[in-house]
């Protein structure tokens, strides 16, 4: 090889090193994954003023954002209990033959209205001989007959059970937990799941002792039942309204929103809506009391703020595809 | 090289028939042959699905994730795998390593899913592989279209699961039909918490008995004279009073049955995602998934047949409506392709007439151009290559190349045919003619096969793409080169004939356009080679406008191909609910709907059927459908209708928007990567600790100078309500964990109690809580257990109801929990960013004992590629010095030739810089295609000024002869290379902006490196010149 050629040879590798440099940083980026969305700089500006959101008043509409302003209201605290009808103890005649017999006739049957003093069988005596009247005590309705005519009758036998059922008793189980809320003369609207009827009564009653099997207390309260719907038996639920409270600022509970485990109301400002933690007090199914954080006359949003909560936590979700 | 020639001139009708013959074949594969939109990008991924309805990511990860990791580790050709535990649904995607066979992928990975479900605890579901599919694997996405209003979304989605899912997956090529939306029809026994206590029943004895109601039994047979008599027993219920009459309890014999317990009644199931339309509410949407590896077009074609067999069968007003076809896109790309080989070989022939001047030379050049098409697809269909719009290109870009060969051979007969004696006959000038010019041919046509090499080195996604682009280049190449060798010749020595007239001098052409040029360009190229220097200068000069220009380029990765279909991918805050991203997500719609351009948009809210697409309920995906864009008024690019709508939503409160389309998206989902340019992965197990490492880091990186958008992936943010058991507590009432846990399960979440048989539908019977017992936390409280006593004991005296704040997800990598800090490089360079960056996390943040650092991204990637490149292409450039020393027998004359690569820069960079486009892995392939064809013309110039020496002449007159000569051949083939590009060029089509920058270099590079050929190198020729002595072979 000669010495031109040497020459000739380091030239080509010198070129040849300037073609790999420039095809390099050609070729060098080999990816399609380019993000289309332009990175926001809204993000930066976002994390600075992270709490406040601005959202035109068309786009609050659009998206259904309610604002309302803050006012005092009442909240109705409440409790349900389940439990039955059972008759009312004190309207219940247990009526025994006077002396043991042979049954001779028996005018009513289960289920029949008696009066006071209507006759309801004649018995003969064993000792007389003589017939005699079992008569009702009370007025009522006959629940349990055990004679039929001709039976020797026994004179310590529950022969009759007659109930005034005009009035009957609703007992609502309380659980352990919530035994310190129910107390006497609290309103209960007792209703009957699959019916219509209603009935609003005080409790009377609250047991003093707990069911040491199922670990329940007792509430009672009178229920009328002129119609005869309140049968005994029956199962219902009671909705206990233990206080109705008249507080400075309710919102509806769909306004508190929980950020950072905190809850919070979106409060309508002049520069945008702000995240205001707020303390909450009373809170039934559709009202909460707010303690403190938003005052009355104050806008906030009632409905909808989770749009508001998402735009404020838009920084933290917005890129991580 | 001589007997080649004469045994093929000798056996010329074998020849003729030999190349029917592989037209033929060539043709046959070509009807055969798979026809795609793009080459498929995807990796090879095996996907394990495990729905576990109801748990959540925590769960999801202990008990279904790890075990589903832990059987695939160790699998042979496992490259990564990494796992996503979401909220009822575990995935985990097993990347194999490239080339690896699917099917054996799959293989392996179902053995080991055998040993991973026997880990997973019962009740967490089974681990399922997703379908066998890639990225380009939805093929069509349709909604059902009620037109008379009176189907309802359960009933809708009913006709989608029986009667179109299943007659559409026997389509052969069809993998899967996925449904979203509407409501999947249940039976449900919706129970009342206070008829339970009433009767005093478990939520379990409830479940129990509905089970135990509701079956078929077979009892063998009975013979019967003779006669064999199967025996069944039908228990099954068949009407949904026979699921209310089911006895639950008797007392006394009293029975009591499910319906005074229960409400039963028809409804839909508990979804995770549904679908909605041009913010008019919900529809039923049904995702066909298409095969691996199956041929597109013909898929499509079936399916379409199968759909209007379908419709028929539909009740009267419901039919299939596409809103998304990947055969429009198919098309398109084919119809930009076609059209851009049509007019690509349009234009070359009418190059080949004008300065060949007649008709039979130019029709034996054409030929080679069917030929080398043909044999080009024969190769595609050996390799399994498709016919996309890569593949294709790569054959509209070598048209002009294809012809080279047989233009060189063509015209050097021509010219003998005008110049030779009439004693010779025509095959001896024919013989002669191609002898003279076939050495340098072969080897340049080698160079351009060659100069491909480094392409067939590149990996990832760019070499996906554009493999199969060199491979129909260099088999094209190869055809070209058959064709120049045992074709051409033969050709024409049948097609041409001498001239009539009487023959012309040397150097004199009866083509007038020629005999201009020639005019024009004998003085230019004798000054020239006269004045040297001025030749060094103008090189120089070139040299230097191409230095100044090349660092105002801009680079950027591979142009994105469009695909005609918009997708706007919508994220919500992480905590949303479905009916609150169902609402957005229709104001969007309604928004959308405004652009006068969009046509129609279906929005997918979450996931629906498990199978490619599982999205967490915070993610709304919205395909755009456009109307023709000759109509656009908005924006006249896809881009630009991109920031139209970009700018629609951008006031739009609490939304992420990202703008992708139908197939990138898929890719960019299997590929996964992050889409920073670096990405920080810290691993290690406490979620709270990797908060509070993450945050630190992030911290630590903005304050490194260069760093921009940096961002931590959140992983938290969904609420939970979190019921703890206190053991203390039903330890006082002797419950069992599991039974509170049970009634939790049942009474809040529901349980299946067997399954409702309608012919061959079935529906699960879903028992539950009814909803207003169940749907507040205090609702929830007050549940109600039941004791081994019998005794009812209320959830909250046994258990604390907590709200916090858990993880939306837990992403592990090989078995690693981690997250990703993010970040882009502004203003410095990528590795000097790394290695402070690394420094700074060391010196700041203090990483507890298990928790690492990993850095990754797309610089990876980019390094990975470069490191590659930088060993390949120092090796093809030595292999094509070699071949060009081969050829020549000389390192001078190799290195003149070698000096038209930095001249041809020059023209691709200008060309790039005018047209404003950026370096890009398609125009670094511009560069590598014209480096073949710029050499190409180089050894020919220089083969013939070799041979004038030997001849006798001066290096002077060799020189100008020389060059006068083959201004020709040189004009033709840069002409003709050129003039193939031009309608890629110009095209707008579907793809075009791939090939683009392809174009452009290669048009750009012809005209700079063609100036060189033609009047710097014969300048410069002196100085690298042969001595006549050297060239004796």
């Amino acid at each position: 090889m000669k010495k031109s050629n040497l020459i000739y040879l380091t030239v080509g590798i010198v070129l040849g090193g300037l073609l790999v440099f420039l095809i390099m940083n050609g070729s060098g980026t080999v990816n399609i994954d380019e993000p289309i969305v332009a990175k926001s700089v809204k993000n930066s500006e976002l994390k600075n003023q992270k709490e406040i959101v601005k959202i035109s008043p068309e786009v609050i509409k659009e998206f259904g954002v309610v604002v309302a302003e803050a006012k005092p209201g009442k909240i109705e605290l409440h409790l349900d209990l389940t439990g039955e009808v059972v008759p009312n103890p004190y309207k219940i005649a247990h009526i025994i033959p006077r002396f043991g017999g042979i049954v001779k006739k028996i005018y009513k049957k289960i289920g029949d209205n008696v009066k006071a003093g209507e006759v309801i069988a004649t018995i003969e005596s064993n000792e007389s001989l003589v017939e005699y009247k079992v008569k009702s005590s009370i007025k009522g309705t006959i629940l349990e007959l055990h004679m039929t005519p001709g039976e020797l009758i026994g004179d310590r036998i529950h022969a009759v059970k007659i109930a005034d059922l005009n009035s009957v008793w609703a007992e609502l189980n309380i659980y352990q937990k919530d035994l310190l809320k129910i107390n006497i003369g609290e309103k209960v609207l007792v209703s009957s799941p699959g019916s219509n009827y209603k009935f609003e009564g005080r409790i009377f009653y609250v047991s003093p002792t707990v069911n040491e099997i199922t670990r329940t207390s007792i509430a009672r309260v009178n229920l009328g039942n002129v119609r005869g719907f309140w049968k005994p038996g029956l199962f219902i639920t009671g909705r206990v309204q233990i206080k109705e409270i008249k507080v400075p600022v309710a919102v509806p509970k769909t306004a508190i929103a929980t950020m950072d485990e905190q809850p919070v109301v979106f409060v309508q400002t002049d520069k945008g809506f702000i995240p205001q933690p707020v303390k909450t007090g009373y809170t039934n199914d559709k009202y909460v009391q707010i303690i403190s954080g938003l005052k009355a006359g104050q806008k906030y949003v009632a409905e909808n703020g989770f749009v508001i909560k998402s735009e404020i936590e838009k920084s933290t979700f917005a890129d991580e595809d | 090289m001589k007997k080649i020639i004469q045994f093929v001139l000798q056996n010329r009708f074998l020849m003729v028939v030999l190349g029917i013959l592989i037209l033929g074949a060539g043709y046959l594969s070509y009807k055969k042959l798979p026809i795609d939109a793009f080459p498929d990008v995807s990796p090879v991924v095996v996907q394990v699905f495990t729905v576990s309805e109801g748990y959540s990511p925590e769960e999801i990860e202990k008990y279904v994730t790890f075990p589903v990791e832990a059987a695939m580790s160790g699998l042979p050709k496992l490259k990564l795998v990494r796992s996503t535990s979401n909220f009822g649904l575990s995935i985990v995607n097993l990347y194999f390593e490239d080339n690896t066979d699917i099917y054996f992928a799959r293989q392996i990975v179902g053995e080991r899913l055998k040993e991973a479900s026997e880990q997973i605890p019962e009740g967490f579901g089974t681990p399922q592989m997703g379908p066998i599919t890639s990225g380009m694997g939805l093929i069509m996405y349709y909604y059902l279209d009620d037109s008379t209003g009176k189907y309802s979304l359960t009933e809708l989605r009913s006709i989608q699961d029986w009667l179109i899912r299943y007659p559409l997956q026997t389509v052969p090529g069809v993998t899967e039909v996925l449904g979203i939306g509407g409501w999947v029809k249940q039976y449900q026994t919706v129970l009342d918490p206070n008829a339970l206590i009433r009767y005093n029943l478990s939520v379990n004895e409830v479940l129990d008995r509905i089970r135990s109601n509701n079956l078929n039994v077979g009892a063998q047979y009975i013979v019967k004279n003779g006669e064999q008599f199967t025996i069944r027993s039908v228990g099954l219920t068949s009407k949904i009073d026979d699921i209310k009459n089911i006895v639950v309890k008797a007392v006394d014999g009293i029975p009591i049955y499910l319906n005074q317990v229960a409400e039963i009644k028809v409804g839909g199931a508990v979804r995770y995602g549904t679908a909605t339309r041009n913010g008019t509410g919900e529809v039923v949407v049904g995702q066909i998934v298409k095969l691996f590896g199956a041929n597109s077009s013909q898929v499509i074609r079936d399916i379409e047949n199968k759909l209007d067999q379908i419709n028929e069968m539909l009740p009267e007003g419901v039919t299939i409506h596409a809103y998304y076809e990947q055969k429009t896109l198919v098309e398109a790309a084919v119809k930009t392709v076609t059209n851009a080989l049509e007019e690509a070989i349009f234009l070359v022939i009418l190059i080949l007439i004008i300065f060949l001047g007649a008709f039979r030379p130019s029709l034996v050049v054409a030929i080679s151009i069917p030929f080398s098409v043909l044999f080009a697809i024969i190769g595609m269909k050996f390799l399994g290559i498709s016919a996309n719009l890569m593949s294709f290109g790569g054959l509209a870009i070598a048209i002009g190349m294809m012809v080279d060969g047989s233009v060189v051979i063509v015209e050097n007969v021509d010219r003998m045919l005008h110049s030779a004696d009439t004693s010779e006959s025509r095959i001896q000038i024919v013989l002669r003619a191609t002898v003279e010019v076939l050495r340098p041919i072969i080897f340049a046509v080698l160079i351009i096969i060659v100069v491909f090499v480094p392409l067939f080195t590149l990996e990832g996604v760019a070499g996906k793409t554009f493999r199969p682009l060199a491979y129909t280049i260099s088999l094209a190449m190869a055809g070209s080169l058959l064709f120049a060798v045992f074709l051409a010749p033969v050709l024409a020595y049948f097609f041409m004939r001498r001239p009539k007239k009487a023959k012309l001098k040397d150097g004199e052409h009866q083509i007038w356009i020629l005999r201009i040029m020639l005019k024009i360009y004998n003085p230019i190229v004798t000054y020239f080679v006269k004045k040297r220097y001025a030749a060094v200068v103008l090189a120089t000069l070139l040299l230097i406008l191409g230095g100044l220009i090349y660092p105002r380029l801009g680079s950027e990765f591979t142009p994105r191909l469009m695909e005609g279909t918009i997708v706007v991918r919508l994220t919500l805050a992480p905590s949303i609910s479905l009916d609150e991203g169902t609402r957005i997500t229709d104001i969007v719609e309604k928004r959308l709907m405004q652009i006068p351009e969009i046509k129609e948009v279906v929005s997918r809210i979450g996931r629906g059927e498990v199978g490619s697409d599982a999205e967490p309920i915070n993610v709304v995906e919205s395909i755009v459908q456009l109307i023709p864009s000759s109509e656009w008024t908005s924006a006249k690019t896809q881009v630009g209708l991109e920031d139209v709508i970009r700018e629609k939503l951008s006031d739009v409160p609490g939304i992420a928007v990202n703008i992708t389309q139908p197939i990138q998206l898929r890719v960019d989902e299997l590929l996964s990567g992050v889409r920073a340019q670096i990405a920080i992965k810290l691993f290690g197990d406490d979620l709270d600790i990797l908060k509070k490492k993450s945050d630190e880091i992030m911290r630590v990186i903005e304050q490194v100078p260069g760093a921009a958008d940096v961002q931590v992936n959140q992983i938290g943010g969904a609420p939970q309500l979190l019921i703890k058991v206190n053991r203390h507590k039903i330890a006082r009432y002797g419950i069992n964990i599991e039974d509170v846990q049970d009634v939790i399960k049942t009474a809040i979440g529901g349980s299946e109690a067997g399954q409702f048989f309608e012919g061959v539908k079935r529906f699960d019977i879903f028992v539950r809580f009814a909803k207003q017992f169940r749907s507040t936390p205090d609702q929830i409280k007050n549940v109600l257990v039941k004791a081994p006593n019998g005794i009812l004991v209320p959830l909250s005296q046994l258990a604390s109801v907590r709200e916090i704040v858990g993880p939306r997800q837990i992403t592990r990598e090989y078995s690693q929990r981690f997250i990703t800090i993010q970040t882009n490089v502004v203003g410095t360079d990528v590795g000097t960013f790394v290695k402070k960056g690394q420094q700074a996390i060391k010196n700041k943040v203090n990483l507890p004992a298990g928790y690492y650092v990993e850095w990754g991204g797309q610089f990876k990637l980019q390094q990975a590629a470069n490191s590659r490149l930088a060993v390949v292409m120092p090796i093809t450039l030595f292999i094509i010095f070699i071949l060009l020393f081969s050829n020549f027998n000389s390192f001078k004359n190799a290195l003149l030739i070698f000096l038209n690569v930095p001249m041809a820069l020059i023209g691709g960079i200008v060309a790039l810089w005018l047209a404003g486009l950026n370096l890009s892995v398609p125009a670094s392939v511009g560069f590598i295609a014209l480096f073949g064809i710029a050499l190409l013309n180089g050894i020919v110039l220089v083969t013939y000024f070799n041979q004038l020496i030997k001849e006798g002449y001066s290096i002077d007159e060799a020189s100008i002869q020389g060059a006068s000569m083959r201004l020709r051949p040189v004009l033709m083939t840069a002409f003709a290379a050129a003039l193939g590009m031009i309608p890629l060029l110009f095209s707008t089509g579907i793809g075009s902006e791939v090939q683009k920058p392809l174009a452009t270099v290669v048009v750009g590079g012809l005209f700079t490196s063609t100036i060189l050929t033609l009047l710097v190198l014969p300048a410069l020729y002196k100085w690298f010149a042969i001595k006549p002595q050297e060239s004796e072979l």
